[in-house]
């Protein structure tokens, strides 16, 4: 039942302006500076150029490296997320042994800070002194380039990344997996369906939309990934590992050219816009068999 | 809650199924533990290559601490501080207003004329233009000058009886919500301008308490608006019925009955803004450079400063670590009964 009084004014407002302020605010700020050539250093006095800025950017090599490789990462990090997470989360609802100390140790690393990991990731992944690299010193692979080699350390930031996110997933999952009803699965039981076909006649599907949505918000977030590939990389070696954000930031707050990093700011909103349209797009008609 | 067994399975599968999930948690478990270890590693625990346990690989120290607290690299304390005070105000604002925003969106009926929309969206832009052009106002004075015309005429357009679609509560939500998707890259950038310009007004909300908390309330207020839409929803209307056949003004409802009986779900909402707070780089990265720092900047910074000093690192990734544990350890206590089944439908 919907009511209707004048107060609900006064509980809305308060969040919308906030929101309409910090956000659409600058965004129509920076939506007009990305028209301009404006630089702070050297000091050039703003001068309109349209869509000079789009057009530069979309022949620059590095811009498009860097929308690879935040790609790569995120599709990457974010299939292997889904496919651990969700089998941790399945062992995890079938009450394997020791399933109540699992749980608090699986959340940690969503909630610790991005910087934070990186750094001790840098520490374990350390070619001499690191951990990991006695571990596989006794399998003959001593001093790995880690982080000094483009490919290395991409698959090692995308090792983080899956480190420290694919407890939302099990999170998630976990949650899904209470909710489905067991009468269908003692049926099945009847049938001698066995437990792999059980996974993919009945929990797969049933999933779907949960597993659809978790991906969706995992995949969004991913891109916006600055803080690790900062710490344990800075971009580099090179410019191997730079991802959009950190594009941005170096264009932005080293060189201070604000219309250019404006206008790749944008390009990023339209690229993430076609990303998860295209995304949404792909999965309706699964999502929708199956209601 | 319904959980089928592990019965179908055969011995051995059940026993690999065991082995992955035990496997997987070593690899969550091991990094923390060897930050907690490292962090108490004197210099030469750490260099002459690893060692993991204490008092039989290497002597623990406290001076990593001692030396953090004394600021030998950089402001720790205060930035801690910094931290927990701008974390705490920005998760209790945020989760204030955006718990009322929900409940708005929950028993009370909005509609938004698309028109009044377009009519802010294009006022804002045009009104900025137009005054930044013509009467050589600076560009933050033409914005702040066109914000609240935009407004004003975008609240006066919803009056009329303009023809277009007309947006509801389902509506208000998504773009609450869609907030969340854009790339912060893109406001923190422009918000580093905008505060900037303000700055030379003589306003400074560079490197402010309020400049900093406002940017992060505004920026968690889509996940409290989500998450609380739900608590309120799954809440039995029949009380708040009750309360009204006495003409109990619904602010008493709100504060009186929906607040205690949604208890559980503003905390956990709280917790988990603060957390977001707590480990947020870009936007204090842009806004902050000295007195307002937060920690993972000066976590961030540890990197460069100091090589391979992994005793001092670690100290320092504790500080910005432990207060998020603690508060996993409570979280994960509510998380019991599906407390986040909702937020996901």
């Amino acid at each position: 039942m919907m009511r209707n009084d004048p107060i609900k004014h006064v509980f809305i407002w308060p969040a919308v302006l906030v929101v309409l302020a910090i956000s659409i605010f600058p965004l129509i700020y920076s939506l007009t500076t990305s028209f301009l050539s404006y630089r702070l250093i050297p000091p050039i006095p703003p001068r309109v150029v349209w869509l000079g800025n789009y057009a530069t950017l979309l022949q620059e090599p590095r811009f498009w490296s860097a929308l690879f490789t935040t790609t790569l990462i995120a599709f990457i990090a974010v299939g292997l997320q889904y496919a651990i997470g969700f089998g941790v989360a399945l062992a995890l609802n079938a009450r394997v042994p020791g399933e109540r100390l699992f749980r608090v140790a699986l959340l940690l690393p969503m909630l610790l800070a991005p910087v934070a990991v990186a750094l001790v990731a840098r520490m374990i992944f350390n070619p001499t002194m690191g951990p990991l690299n006695q571990f596989l010193a006794k399998f003959g692979l001593a001093n790995l380039p880690f982080l000094t080699n483009g490919h290395w350390a991409l698959a090692c930031i995308i090792a983080v990344e899956v480190w420290q996110w694919t407890p939302f997933i099990i999170l998630m999952m976990l949650a899904g997996l209470q909710t489905l009803p067991e009468d269908v699965y003692e049926a099945a039981e009847l049938e001698n369906a066995s437990a792999w076909q059980q996974f993919w006649g009945i929990t797969f599907p049933m999933m779907l939309p949960i597993s659809a949505a978790v991906v969706f918000i995992r995949l969004i977030e991913s891109y916006k990934i600055m803080d690790t590939v900062f710490v344990m990389t800075g971009g580099g070696p090179g410019v191997d590992t730079e991802t959009l954000t950190l594009f941005a930031y170096q264009e932005g707050f080293k060189k201070f050219n604000l219309g250019y990093t404006s206008a790749l700011s944008f390009l990023f909103l339209i690229a993430i816009t076609i990303i998860g349209v295209t995304y949404l797009a792909l999965l309706r008609p699964h999502l929708e068999k199956r209601r | 809650m319904s959980g089928q067994s592990l019965t179908g399975l055969s011995p051995w599968s059940r026993r690999l199924v065991a082995v992955g999930v035990l496997a997987w948690c070593l690899i969550t478990v091991f990094p923390l533990y060897w930050v907690v270890v490292t962090a108490f590693k004197t210099p030469p625990g750490v260099v002459g290559g690893p060692t993991y346990l204490p008092f039989i690989d290497f002597t623990p120290t406290l001076q990593p601490f001692i030396d953090l607290y004394q600021g030998i690299r950089g402001e720790f304390f205060h930035t801690f501080l910094n931290s927990t005070i701008v974390g705490l105000s920005a998760a209790a604002i945020a989760t204030a207003i955006g718990a009322m925003a929900a409940y708005a969106l929950v028993r009370f009926e909005f509609k938004v004329r698309l028109g009044a929309g377009l009519v802010f969206f294009l006022l804002a832009l045009g009104g900025y233009l137009l005054f930044n052009a013509t009467l050589g106002l600076t560009r933050p004075q033409a914005l702040l000058l066109a914000f609240p015309i935009a407004l004003i005429a975008a609240v006066v357009a919803n009056r009329l009886p303009l023809s277009g679609p007309i947006l509801g509560n389902e509506d208000i939500l998504f773009w609450f919500v869609s907030q969340r998707m854009f790339p912060p890259i893109v406001t923190a950038f422009a918000l580093y301008l905008l505060y900037s310009e303000i700055g030379r007004l003589g306003f400074q909300l560079i490197d402010s308490f309020v400049g900093l908390t406002l940017c992060y309330v505004a920026f968690s207020l889509p996940i409290v608006v989500w998450l609380m839409r739900d608590f309120f929803e799954a809440i039995p209307i029949e009380v708040e019925e009750a309360a009204m056949v006495d003409n109990v003004p619904s602010w008493r409802i709100f504060i009186g009955i929906v607040v205690p009986m949604s208890m559980n779900g503003l905390l956990a909402t709280f917790m988990i803004t603060l957390a977001f707070v707590w480990n947020e780089f870009l936007f204090a990265l842009f806004l902050t450079n000295s007195r307002w720092q937060t920690l993972p900047i000066l976590v961030a910074g540890q990197n460069s400063q100091r090589g391979d000093e992994w005793w001092a690192i670690s100290a320092a990734a504790l500080v910005a670590i432990v207060p998020m544990m603690i508060m996993a350890g409570l979280l994960s206590r509510m998380m019991r009964s599906g407390l986040l089944l909702g937020a996901i439908k």
